[in-house]
């Protein structure tokens, strides 16, 4: 909402600089993003007289002028339609620069010299007013400077009003804010309109058929009108708000509305039928042409103003093409309705259609405020395009709204707040704001809201008025904790931070990508039957879809890297991903951790040479991440989705499976534009393993008698895994068996076609006494006689 | 008849000179060994020529004496000093470099981001808030309706969101959160809620449609907007040093009333006024304000006997002012010249 500070001054008296105004409003709740003052981008313009003009010869449109600057007359070729004789006009003398650095020389324009420039207000950039030379008043001296003859540019303040506010969407809202800021007073000149004494029902009579959605409709006819170009004055001012200037009436019912508050609507009264208005609902697929030229298609929610044949306006959104107030007419019907507000932000919503109009309706407007603005709008009608107003205002009120009471605790005021304000401070306060105050006995004060604060219905509204009046800086912080609400620790928060600091340690970076992808990404990572969590209205296809695995994330930072000649990284993250399941139109959503390696463990060094990472290079991290989060072992089986099936593995704790991992497949990374194929990548449903860690540490007595190494060489078929026969030694290793390591595994010459050699180093050891050579070498025999049994396993050297 | 003295200096020099060049050779521990016993034993080439001494004039002696001593102690020293250089493995030091580059560890590294959550969890876990955590895809009704926001209401224009359908949106604050937990707990309440929340803005160098708040709330019999600035002032401080200062300026929000935007004092200029603050020597921070009993009504808690405080944050805004990071976009590129420097 933009307002300036001219237009302000004649509802208040105040003497704080625009600066100063846009702090005070600032710290009042109206945010003030912007103060500026008008520009004036012309130079060696002065006021001129045109004291003679003629046609030019050979162009209709051109005129040959004679014009008056204060002691020299100069001949000036204009070609304005309204440079006659005798009016005042602004003349930029040979030299002068005007808006957008257009400079204006003394030049010959069809065969006639031209020592200057008439100019139009858009050549000035005072408006947008291009169409004809901007007419100063009859009063204006000749010769004087533009500049000075204008006077001081106006300050305009660019303020952001809160939807709660629909009040200071308005000159008059504002300045009764200032008024209360600086304990002035809010100047609110009286209206006396004298109409023409007649039966208003002759001309128009008034049907609201949708009570529920209009509360109120008043309106005025006048008639003798003319229509022209607004003054100046007006001009001006809608430009510095950001409206564009029409004509008289049509400018007229915009300032009323910038000035008040209240929507106004003006109809060629020659183009309403039946001389009435009825209000109702629009039939569904009714459509109505806006004055946009826009046609819709409404529905049964849309409200429509008709006269007694046809739709003429979108109520309280736009009027109709069919009703627009046309040049040549002399009659017009002026509306200022009071329209429900979330019916209105429907059909603005539905119809993508938000206007100065609609914007104010839908957040509410002063229900008891129509009469005024409508009267206002009918004064300066009268002032600007002669006419008068004819009969009494039509007022249909069918839903009546009455100011709202409400009883406030000072106490529970002072509560809420932390201050200790008296009864009296609170009630000036409220006053300032034109609340009409009554002091009940004791705590209680009752507070009677005008109309025009429909955000006023509660105490703890009440509440923020004086806090916020009495200024949110005068209330001291109070830092004296509240030790009845300590709390204990989330143990899900702790293991997520405790994660991120294990896999940091491993030497993996920590990224954070966006939660939206392109489809494209996503497929292969989809769960089974899966489909994806889709925006309805997403910003672009590439942000259209919930990314349904965290390795989609870290691919899009590997491949972000490898385009910035960033080969060999190491990446993770924790966050959320979703899906939906199969036939479920409710979405699963789940936090995972993902963790990628991607080109070289190590690089080319004097030590050795560099090393692309393997399938092991991962299970590696993996152990190294359950080993410290508690989950010592777990079994594996083949996964596929986005990892080669060889080189994949599914991570199985208790029977469930808690993610994979394994090396990314090159379609995966073909989408990605990933030309390497060195990628090995995890990922980890976060709350299975929060749910599976160790959730306490418990110390277990470390063995007090010394352990026994023994190595074990065995030759078995290729095809026995090694997990296996881990497996099968530690079925078979008895009790004192603590710890089993593969140590060597080897498949070539040495070994018979067939066979591979894979060899564990095992230790013993018993927390009660020393084991004897006989005791190990009669669970070696055990193990041994079990895994020739399974496996048909041999000893290779022992 | 006595030898030449010339000629004695000499012998002695040149059988120093040979056992410097044996010296240098001793690769081994036995190598050494065997020099030693060669120059140094009693029939040594160094004792030996000690019986020189007699083959010299009287007033000679004294000055080959000298040298022999001289000699004797230099060839110790150096089998001495040798003898320290040799390893456990009785092998000698080659030329060792200690300046060529150590064996490469990989350092990781946590997100500059992901670290200002941290120490802002970490603020408020110390002032006895618990955190708590949701869902990033929630309901309409948690992410606005019981937060006051009604369905067709102008207050859902302040935040552009994204819809899933009717019901399901990806949360656009955390404030969710907060309803969840009064949901599921009685007062008194005092928690914080980070997250991922989500917007509908196009990216450009101050938005981005994926951002990070924590917000926190706070609900018992007696809280007060003066309490509400005391926790923000204290976070302040804890964040940014003791000097800074912290304005509310009134606001909206559906969810609280009163409602305030919070500003820190400039922590670059000490509020005097520069180019981060425009001049202005406050830095806006985010929201804040007592929550608005309309919401108690939609969790079952008496708005007569509880009040409360609600109040937000932006992770990438307090992260951009503390790393001078100047568009928002770098934090989601993930470059790893970026991310090495946190
Ligand atoms: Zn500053």
């Amino acid at each position: 909402m933009k307002v300036t500070l001219n237009w302000l001054k004649e509802f208040v008296d105040f003497s704080l600089s625009a600066t100063q105004v846009a702090d005070a409003l600032t710290m009042a709740g109206l945010e003030v993003e912007e103060v500026y003052t008008l520009e004036r981008n012309f130079s060696r313009v002065v006021v001129g007289k045109i004291v003679k003009s003629q046609k030019h010869p050979d162009a209709d449109h051109l005129s040959l002028c004679q014009v008056d600057v204060g002691g020299n007359i100069l001949p000036i070729v204009c070609g304005a339609p309204n440079a006659y004789e005798g009016l005042k006009a602004p003349l930029a003398l040979d030299g002068s620069v005007l808006l957008n650095d257009l400079k204006v020389e003394t030049r010959k324009i069809r065969g006639f010299e031209s020592q200057g420039m008439l100019c139009s207000e858009a050549e000035l950039g005072l408006s947008e007013r291009s169409e004809q030379l901007m007419e100063l008043a009859a009063d204006a001296e000749v010769g004087k400077e533009l500049g000075q003859y204008l006077g001081e540019p106006d300050s305009v303040f660019d303020i952001n009003v809160t939807p709660n506010r629909p009040d200071c969407l308005s000159v008059i809202g504002i300045a009764r804010e200032i008024a209360a800021m600086t304990g002035s007073s809010l100047k609110k000149p009286e209206l006396n309109i004298a109409a023409i004494p007649d039966a208003i029902e002759k001309y128009m009579t008034v049907d609201i058929q949708a009570e529920e959605r209009c509360f109120r409709y008043s309106g005025r006819y006048l008639r003798d009108i003319t229509i022209k170009p607004a003054p100046f004055w007006m001009a001006l001012r809608l430009h510095a708000v950001g409206i564009r200037s029409i004509n008289n009436v049509v400018d007229v019912t915009n300032y009323v509305m910038m000035e008040v508050g209240q929507p106004l609507h003006a109809f060629d009264y020659r183009l309403l039928e039946g001389k009435k208005v009825i209000v109702r609902t629009a039939e569904a697929g009714e459509r109505f042409t806006t004055l946009d030229g826009q046609e819709h298609e409404l529905d049964q929610d849309s409200l429509l103003i008709c006269d007694g044949v046809k739709p003429v306006a979108l109520a309280g959104v736009m009027g109709g093409l069919n009703s627009e107030v046309q040049p040549d007419t002399n009659t017009i019907f002026l509306e200022s309705a009071y329209f429900e507000p979330t019916n209105i932000r429907r059909t603005a919503k539905r119809l993508d259609l938000s206007t100065e109009s609609s914007r104010r309706f839908e957040r509410g407007i002063d229900p008891n405020g129509t009469i005024y603005a409508m009267n206002r709008a009918a004064s300066l009608i009268v002032d600007l395009a002669g006419g008068h107003v004819v009969g009494d205002a039509i007022d249909n009120y069918p839903q009546k709204v009455t100011p709202v009471e409400i009883d406030l605790s000072v106490h529970q005021s002072n509560v809420w707040l932390g201050v200790s304000l008296k009864k009296e401070q609170i009630a000036e306060i409220l006053s300032s704001i034109e609340l009409s105050v009554e002091q009940k006995n004791g705590d209680t004060l009752r507070a009677i809201v005008p109309t025009f604060r429909p955000d006023l219905t509660r105490p703890i509204d009440l509440v923020e008025e004086i806090a916020r009046l009495y200024g949110y800086d005068n209330v001291e912080p109070n830092v004296a904790p509240r030790i009845n609400q300590l709390q204990e620790a989330n143990p899900r928060v702790l293991f997520r931070d405790s994660v991120r600091q294990t896999v940091s340690g491993m030497g993996f970076r920590e990224t954070c990508n966006l939660s939206l992808i392109h489809k494209k990404f996503g497929h292969e990572f989809l769960p089974q039957k899966a489909g994806f969590v889709e925006l309805l209205n997403p910003l672009s296809e590439d942000l259209s879809v919930f990314r349904p695995n965290m390795i989609i994330s870290l691919l899009t930072s590997v491949a972000y890297n490898r385009n910035r000649q960033m080969h060999d990284m190491r990446l993770f993250e924790i966050g959320n991903v979703a899906w939906k399941e199969d036939g479920q139109s409710v979405k699963t959503e789940k936090t995972q951790i993902a963790g990628i390696l991607a080109g070289h463990r190590q690089g080319n060094a004097w030590y050795g040479k560099a090393k692309e990472f393997d399938f092991y290079d991962i299970k590696g991290v993996v152990e190294g991440l359950l080993a410290k989060i508690g989950i010592e072992k777990f079994e594996q089986e083949s996964a596929h989705d986005v990892f080669w099936d060889a080189e994949s593995s599914k991570v199985i704790v208790d029977g469930k499976s808690c993610g994979a991992f394994g090396k990314i497949t090159d379609d995966v990374l073909t989408l990605f534009k990933i030309k390497t194929n060195d990628l090995f990548a995890f990922y980890f449903d976060f709350d299975k393993l929060f749910e599976n860690r160790r959730k306490e540490k418990i110390y277990n007595p470390v063995p007090r008698f010394p352990s026994v190494p023994f190595d074990l060489a065995l030759l078995i078929d290729v095809n026995v895994s090694a997990g296996s026969l881990e497996k099968e030694i530690w079925k078979s290793g008895g009790e004192n068996l603590v710890d089993v390591h593969l140590f060597d595994y080897y498949k070539g010459e040495q070994v018979e076609a067939g066979k591979k050699s894979v060899a564990f180093s095992l230790t013993f050891s018993s927390k009660e006494r020393t084991l004897s050579d006989d005791e190990i070498e009669n669970v070696i025999d055990q193990i041994l006689a079990h895994l020739s049994g399974q496996f048909g396993a041999q000893l290779r050297d022992r | 008849m006595a030898e030449n003295l010339e000629t004695i200096i000499s012998v002695i020099a040149e059988t120093e000179k040979a056992f410097f060049y044996r010296l240098s050779n001793a690769a081994t521990r036995d190598d050494l060994e065997e020099i030693r016993i060669e120059y140094l034993s009693r029939k040594g080439k160094v004792q030996s020529l000690f019986s020189l001494i007699g083959k010299v004039d009287g007033a000679d002696r004294p000055k080959i004496g000298a040298e022999l001593n001289r000699v004797k102690k230099a060839v110790q020293d150096a089998i001495d000093e040798k003898q320290k250089s040799f390893q456990r493995t009785g092998k000698a030091i080659e030329f060792f470099d200690p300046t060529l580059p150590g064996r490469t560890v990989s350092v990781g590294s946590l997100h500059p981001l992901m670290q200002v959550m941290d120490e802002v969890k970490q603020i408020f876990v110390g002032m006895g808030f618990r955190i708590e955590e949701g869902d990033e895809i929630e309901t309409d009704y948690h992410n606005f309706e019981a937060l006051n926001i009604p369905k067709h209401h102008p207050s859902r224009d302040m935040q552009d969101t994204f819809y899933l359908s009717d019901e399901y949106v990806l949360r656009t604050h955390t404030s969710p959160v907060q309803i969840h937990t009064m949901e599921d707990q009685k007062p008194p309440i005092r928690m914080i809620a980070p997250g991922r929340c989500f917007r509908k803005d196009t990216p450009d160098a101050t938005h981005s449609p994926t951002f990070h708040q924590v917000e926190g709330l706070c609900v018992d019999r007696g809280v007060s907007f003066a309490d509400l600035k005391g926790v923000v002032l204290a976070f302040a401080q804890k964040l940014f040093g003791k000097d800074v200062k912290v304005r509310f300026r009134p606001s909206f929000f559906p969810f609280t009333e009163p409602s305030a935007e919070y500003d820190f004092s400039c922590i670059f200029c000490k509020g005097q006024g520069c180019r981060v603050c425009k001049d202005t020597g406050w830095l806006e921070i985010s929201g804040a304000g007592m929550v608005d009993p309309a919401v108690f009504g939609f969790v079952d808690y008496n708005a007569d006997v509880y009040s409360g405080y609600a109040f937000g944050m932006g992770i990438e805004r307090i992260a951009m002012l503390k790393y001078q990071v100047n568009d928002i976009r770098i934090f989601y590129e993930n470059d790893l010249r970026f991310l090495k420097q946190f």
